[in-house]
């Protein structure tokens, strides 16, 4: 080979890296995007459920209908992307994606969690990714499970708002049999995904912060005999003082801190 | 969970292990026969131009014998799952590529072109999703060599070849340039690509003191 066609090749190859390198970014930026909708509409998913009303299930379903309806921004973002990770594309820049596709997996499922009092379901996930021409890209296991591991985190804070609001306490306690199912039904995913054993230690944290709560409602509850209005005070307390050792456990505690940002 | 959804995912990832086991044994034997060739290569450092075919010659079938390897791991892997599992067999493909390489410029004098790599090493064009030689990997190859033909340059002058120092000395800035083209990221290619100066340093060192010795005769620069 002569220098002149050794530079020729090298040209061809640059153009290569460098497509590589810009469709990277771009999708890097795409799941920066997903995430920051996914972020509101938890946001908005905790304003709304806390909101007094007379009538829980409504509450529950306007809630889900307007985090579903901010969630579609993301989804025009996924559609997008679809020509960028088309056949083997989607595995080179999986890990460019993967952080946006956990965001919006979380905000999906507490849409989810909210309304249906359920776990949503990996089919039902991937059928959200994509239109009437099928997938916009495939949904690999380990963000299905890495997006719910996130989403026991806010339900750590939805089950502890619960317990401060009139009448929200029974609440409280079924998203604590729920987390405490989620743990435990993921415990047997631990080996096969990466990452999963530092969330679940995450949800290991936020179920305490629930049971503790629950335990201040049963026990006082019980000894004193209290009028609920006055119970309502106590778990203030309660709450308040986990944010106290929160400050001295900071290693363990990235789910509070999170909702401190 | 759903029991039936739990079912499903745990067939899922079941089917990921499998495909994850295979592919490792198949990057074992690959190991083997990469570490074979390249411990065959190590003797070009001793050997005279005039046996240096012979010694090509039985590194030969060994590097074709990988044709074997990449056969049964594109056959492992799912549609459209290259990228998934590439990084399992990079340092094999890499190293396979710097063998291929080595031999085509001690055997011709000349650059080992990614879509012959490919061939050598039995890729085929209709396994593209599920197993290919990428641009990236090649170039690791390449850079491999470069390292190695720092080496062999001087030792090819203790042998008395005071030609090669001029031969490789030109290859070696053909590469150099090309190099110099590409729009690298910080990554382990770039580091590497940072790191072939030195090699070139060291390759124009000994062709300054073959030349300064007069033990070659160098050309007038046309």
């Amino acid at each position: 080979m002569t220098r002149d066609s050794v530079l020729a090749v090298f040209e061809q190859f640059r153009e290569d890296i460098d497509q590589g390198n810009d469709r990277r970014e771009r999708l890097i930026k795409a799941s920066r995007d997903v995430t920051n909708i996914s972020k509101k509409a938890i946001f908005l998913l905790h304003r709304i459920v806390l909101e007094d009303s007379p009538d829980d299930r409504a509450l529950a379903r306007r809630a889900a209908a307007s985090g579903r309806e901010k969630l579609s921004e993301a989804h025009a973002i996924f559609a997008a992307m679809r020509p960028e990770l088309v056949g083997d594309r989607f595995w080179r820049y999986h890990r460019q994606v993967s952080p946006g596709v956990q965001e919006y997996i979380e905000a999906l499922s507490f849409a989810h969690y909210v309304e249906h009092d359920a776990l949503i379901s990996y089919q039902q996930v991937q059928d959200t990714i994509g239109d009437a021409d099928g997938p916009f890209f495939p949904l690999t296991l380990s963000d299905y499970l890495l997006g719910l591991s996130d989403l026991t985190g806010e339900l750590m804070r939805f089950a502890i708002s619960n317990i401060a609001r009139r009448g929200g306490r029974p609440k409280a306690n079924q998203v604590c049999a729920f987390v405490r199912g989620c743990k435990s039904d993921f415990e047997a995913f631990v080996p096969h995904v990466r990452d999963l054993s530092k969330k679940q230690s995450v949800t290991a944290n936020s179920l305490e912060k629930i049971e503790a709560a629950a335990y201040a409602v049963a026990v006082r509850g019980s000894e004193y005999d209290l009028p609920p209005e006055m119970l309502d005070d106590l778990v203030a307390q309660t709450t308040s003082k986990f944010s106290l050792t929160d400050g001295l456990r900071r290693d363990r505690d990235e789910g509070y801190i999170e909702m401190h940002e | 969970m759903d029991p039936l959804d739990l079912e499903k995912l745990n067939a899922l990832l079941e089917h990921d292990v499998g495909v994850s086991e295979k592919i490792k044994e198949q990057v074992k034997e690959f190991d083997k026969k990469v570490r074979i060739i390249v411990g065959i290569l190590g003797k070009i450092h001793s050997t005279p131009t005039t046996s240096m075919p012979a010694l090509l010659d039985s590194v030969s079938p060994v590097l074709l014998s990988c044709r074997d390897i990449t056969t049964s791991i594109a056959g492992a892997i799912p549609p459209d799952q290259f990228w998934r599992w590439k990084d399992m067999w990079s340092n094999s493909i890499r190293a396979a590529v710097f063998a291929a390489a080595l031999i085509e410029y001690l055997r011709d004098g000349s650059l080992l072109s990614l879509p012959r790599a490919s061939e050598i090493l039995g890729i085929q064009e209709e396994w593209k999703d599920r197993f290919s030689l990428p641009v990236e990997d090649y170039l690791h190859g390449l850079i491999s060599m470069v390292n190695e033909l720092s080496r062999y340059v001087v030792n090819a002058v203790t042998l008395g070849n005071y030609e090669e120092p001029m031969r490789i000395s030109n290859f070696v800035k053909d590469i150099f340039s090309g190099f110099t083209m590409l729009n690298l990221k910080n990554d382990s290619l770039r580091r590497r690509f940072d790191s072939l100066k030195y090699d070139l340093k060291k390759i124009e060192e000994v062709v300054y003191d073959v030349s300064l010795r007069k033990l070659v005769v160098v050309k007038p620069f046309q």
